[in-house]
């Protein structure tokens, strides 16, 4: 398989755009006409060829660009990433894990050669080429976390486990959904999670902490989350909240269908073999109400979906300016067909 | 849960009642790295039934080639220990889980003070290496019958530096838990792991001397208990399932041909967790998991070390 | 308060009461926060000893210093300013050990300055028990620029860093001992709220 990189902003004059194959693999996330939050917990199995499941870290052609507006967010703001001092075992267990399956899952890309504790790591579309002793911090220009979390698309952030609970002792966060590494790190699982709405009265996140207490190497999960986004912005912070919480207010009738992103997150667990850790992955995609619409399903299925959504969920993910353009402008398409369970485009 | 086939490749004879394995992968391949206190779940098929028994691995985490794991005879058991002493030779193919923890140390512990009685040692073994690779402070003390019944004395000595502290039973020797931890320095961390009344007896001192619950750490993997035979029915499955004495609950449904979900198998994590419909005689908890409430309640049972104390149980499996 | 929900890392305060295991008691208090040690001396006494450091800095009115020296017979410490008492702080846990219980009464800020200090000794903050007293005032840490303000009782406050005017949200980071400052007219700008005083 080769990918032709695009050449796309996340910022500014926002060229990002998704080529037709990239928005029929879209992860989509709505099976059902109603959503609400549940331990949405699979298995993170190897997905149908072309999928966004096929495999550990989906690389598309949004990589070289997302990977460069990552390294301009990282500039701006250094405190984007942060690891404790006691993370280090975990970082070098995320660096194996991503080297190995990228080099396993896109040889043409990736290439890791080992020669005992000294790696070889080539990353062709980046144009890198490094030689370092594995478990030595000095011989890699970044810590190894922040060294590989720079060459992959979506965030990252490495949990310690202890206590009876996971805290997150280390991210590198650059595609965000409004939330803070700085603020959070060194938080707890249920720390972390203090302003998402309802899910407390659910239980959902009782139940997920305990699966993940128990999360094996082997058996990594997933699950998928979303918001909206006004523009294809990844760096949606709220560091820099004053520069795009603005763009809520160009929401019209006539701008809706470009500017308003549906944006889906792939999360993704593994648990680390050496530091018993486990490594977090958010990985953001992003396509316009329009791209959506491409599929009629899509559309009427994201239409009912948005139409009963509870409030504290919408003010929750910062819909409230312009939600109700979303709903109008899906109308459109919704002709009230019964529409079976599934997510698929057609 | 996915498994790992492997090969036995020595087996050594430590003291007369603990052997000593070492498994490689079938394929030669590398083994995938853990960390120390980690263990693995081995299954081993015995004509007409089968074993699975959780042990700590001792080997050092770096050493990628093998995995070590010390087995204990225990008469007392229920065949699994026997079997591994008496079966298991090298050459054989056993089916191993992949590395779990549930006795990880903390590693924001300014010191870590690590008390082993007998066969306990084992998962202290590897904890030690990870301890050594980032040069923490810790002591270890390991508590046992006799020098002679004493499991990798030596070993220990020499890879301890002076941090290793004996007591023999036979002479005499007993650990003052109060004398040991009442002078810790701030940050310390205490792990046991060892026969119950050890256990019990440091989480008793260290709770008592005001140690915070997170600095007090301890792996009991109770082997299932025997108890009295009695009849489960699996609700959602419409099947019953006779639980002899001396088979756990979750070995008895698996004999069955039931897929039920499992991880430690010693009452620890959880998985197993099954809901209970009717019981005509309350439950044996015999976990470390439910809380006492939740233990009253009788409203779920971990089948790996559970039983019931009347005829016939309910469950929603 | 955000509406519809409770945000679960903001912290919940108790009232002061013995451990009764222990090796040893230190209990530290400010200004009002003498009133919680006072009550906390109507206990049974602790078998174990006791140390209590007190500043007395503050509005005159809140010093309990005199009442503290007569009913106090442990080991008692009174300081002018709170980093003299942080100072004895962290000489008392170098060579403290393990079953040493703490106890702090005072303002949020206050308290999580005694959490911050003692952390490096490896005491979580978790095992230290606290008593809010005096003023609800919030420390904020503004997002945006990353800079802390103190000493906050109002729902917007103006950023000491930025000059942002920041919504003082209930979102609470106990690494940081600050609420999150979040810019309150970024959708719109200019477009500001009621000012209130809602943590007096």
């Amino acid at each position: 398989m080769q990918l032709n990189f695009n050449d796309e902003s996340f910022r500014d004059d926002y060229s990002y755009k998704n080529s037709p194959e990239a928005i029929k693999r879209f992860p989509f996330p709505f099976s059902e006409d109603h959503y609400m939050y549940s331990v949405n917990i699979e298995p993170h199995a190897k997905g149908a060829k072309g999928s966004v499941y096929e495999y550990t870290f989906d690389v598309d052609e949004h990589y070289v660009s997302e990977c460069l507006d990552k390294s301009v967010t990282l500039e701006q703001d250094p405190g984007r990433y942060a690891a404790l001092p006691h993370m280090m075992t975990a970082q070098w267990d995320f660096l194996e894990l991503a080297m190995t399956a990228m080099a396993n899952d896109y040889p043409e890309y990736f290439t890791l050669t080992k020669n005992g504790n000294v790696w070889t790591w080539k990353n062709r579309p980046l144009e890198i080429i490094d030689t370092f002793t594995f478990g030595d911090a000095t011989t890699l220009p970044y810590e190894p976390f922040e060294y590989m979390g720079r060459q992959m698309q979506g965030d990252f952030v490495l949990l310690d486990q202890r206590d009876g609970t996971l805290y997150a002792d280390a991210g590198i966060v650059t595609s965000q959904a409004d939330w803070s590494l700085a603020f959070n790190t060194g938080m707890s699982w249920q720390e972390w999670h203090g302003p998402v709405p309802k899910v407390t009265e659910l239980g959902v996140l009782d139940r997920a902490l305990k699966y993940l207490l128990n999360l094996q190497v082997a058996n990594p999960v997933r699950r998928l989350n979303w918001t909206m986004t006004i523009n294809p912005r990844l760096d949606t912070s709220p560091e820099n909240y004053p520069l795009w919480a603005i763009d809520r207010k160009k929401v019209n009738d006539e701008t809706v269908g470009d500017l308003v992103n549906l944006r889906v997150e792939l999360q993704t667990l593994f648990r680390l073999p050496r530091s018993n850790a486990i490594v977090f992955g958010i990985r953001c995609y992003l396509a316009s109400l329009k791209d959506i619409a491409t599929y009629p399903r899509w559309a009427k299925r994201l239409h009912r979906v948005q139409k009963d959504l509870h409030p504290d969920l919408i003010e929750y993910k910062g819909m409230t300016t312009y939600h109700r353009y979303v709903i109008d402008w899906l109308a459109q398409f919704d002709d009230g067909e019964v529409l079976e369970y599934g997510a698929h485009p057609e | 849960m996915s498994t790992i086939n492997v090969k036995v490749a020595a087996v050594e004879e430590v003291t007369p009642l603990i052997k000593h394995f070492r498994l490689e992968s079938e394929d030669g391949a590398d083994l995938p790295p853990f960390s120390g206190g980690s263990h693995i779940v081995v299954t081993m098929d015995a004509e007409g039934r089968t074993y699975r028994n959780p042990y700590s691995l001792m080997g050092s985490p770096s050493d990628t080639r093998a995995y070590h794991i010390s087995v204990r005879r225990q008469e007392s058991s229920r065949g699994g220990s026997v079997f591994m002493h008496e079966r298991v030779q090298v050459g054989m193919r056993l089916k191993i889980t992949h590395p779990v923890n549930l006795f990880s140390l903390s590693k924001l512990a300014h010191k870590h003070i690590l008390i082993a009685g007998g066969i306990g040692i084992t998962p202290f073994m590897s904890q030690i290496e990870d301890l050594k690779a980032v040069d923490a402070d810790y002591e270890l003390h390991y508590a046992f019958r006799s020098y002679e019944q004493a499991a990798f004395v030596n070993e220990l000595e020499e890879k301890c530096e002076g941090k290793l502290y004996c007591y023999a039973d036979s002479q005499n020797e007993r650990i003052d838990l109060t004398e040991l931890l009442r002078h810790q320095p701030l940050g310390t961390h205490v792990y046991v792991c060892g026969p119950s009344p050890m256990v019990v007896a440091v989480l008793e001192t260290a709770r008592n001397l005001g140690w915070p619950e997170n600095n007090i750490h301890h792996e009991e993997f109770s082997a299932p208990p025997v108890g009295e035979p009695f009849k489960v029915q699996l609700a959602r499955s419409g099947i019953e399932v006779e639980v002899p004495a001396e088979m756990s609950m979750l070995e008895a449904i698996e004999e069955a041909g039931v897929a039920a979900d499992s991880l430690c198998r010693g009452g620890v994590c959880g998985r197993c967790e099954l809901t209970v419909l009717e019981t005509d005689g309350g439950i044996q908890h015999h976990d470390h998991y439910l809380s006492d409430s939740e233990k009253v309640s009788c409203r779920s049972i971990m089948p790996c070390v559970s039983r019931t104390k009347g005829k016939r149980l309910v469950v929603d499996l | 308060m955000e509406r519809g929900y409770w945000i679960k890392s903001k912290p919940i305060y108790t009232s002061l009461t013995w451990h009764e295991k222990a090796t040893s008691h230190l209990v530290l208090a400010t200004g009002i926060g003498g009133m919680a040690v006072l009550k906390l001396f109507q206990q049974m006494h602790p078998t174990q000893p006791v140390t209590v450091l007190y500043g007395k800095y503050g509005q005159i009115e809140l010093d309990y210093s005199d009442t503290l020296k007569s009913i106090i017979q442990d080991d008692l410490h009174l300081y002018k300013f709170e980093e003299d008492l942080l100072k004895k702080l962290q000489v008392l846990l170098r060579d403290a050990t393990m079953g040493l219980r703490i106890y702090v009464a005072g303002s949020e800020g206050f308290i999580w300055d005694v959490v911050a200090a003692a952390k490096p000794f490896g005491i979580q903050e978790s095992e230290i028990m606290k008593e809010q007293v005096d003023t609800l005032a919030r420390t904020v840490y503004c997002v945006h620029c990353k800079t802390i303000t103190k000493y906050v009782t109002t729902n917007i406050t103006c950023c000491n860093g930025c000059e942002r005017m920041l919504f003082v949200r209930d979102h609470f980071s106990r690494n940081l001992g600050a609420y999150m400052g979040l810019m309150v007219d970024a959708e719109s700008p200019g477009e500001l709220p009621a000012i209130e005083e809602i943590y007096p």
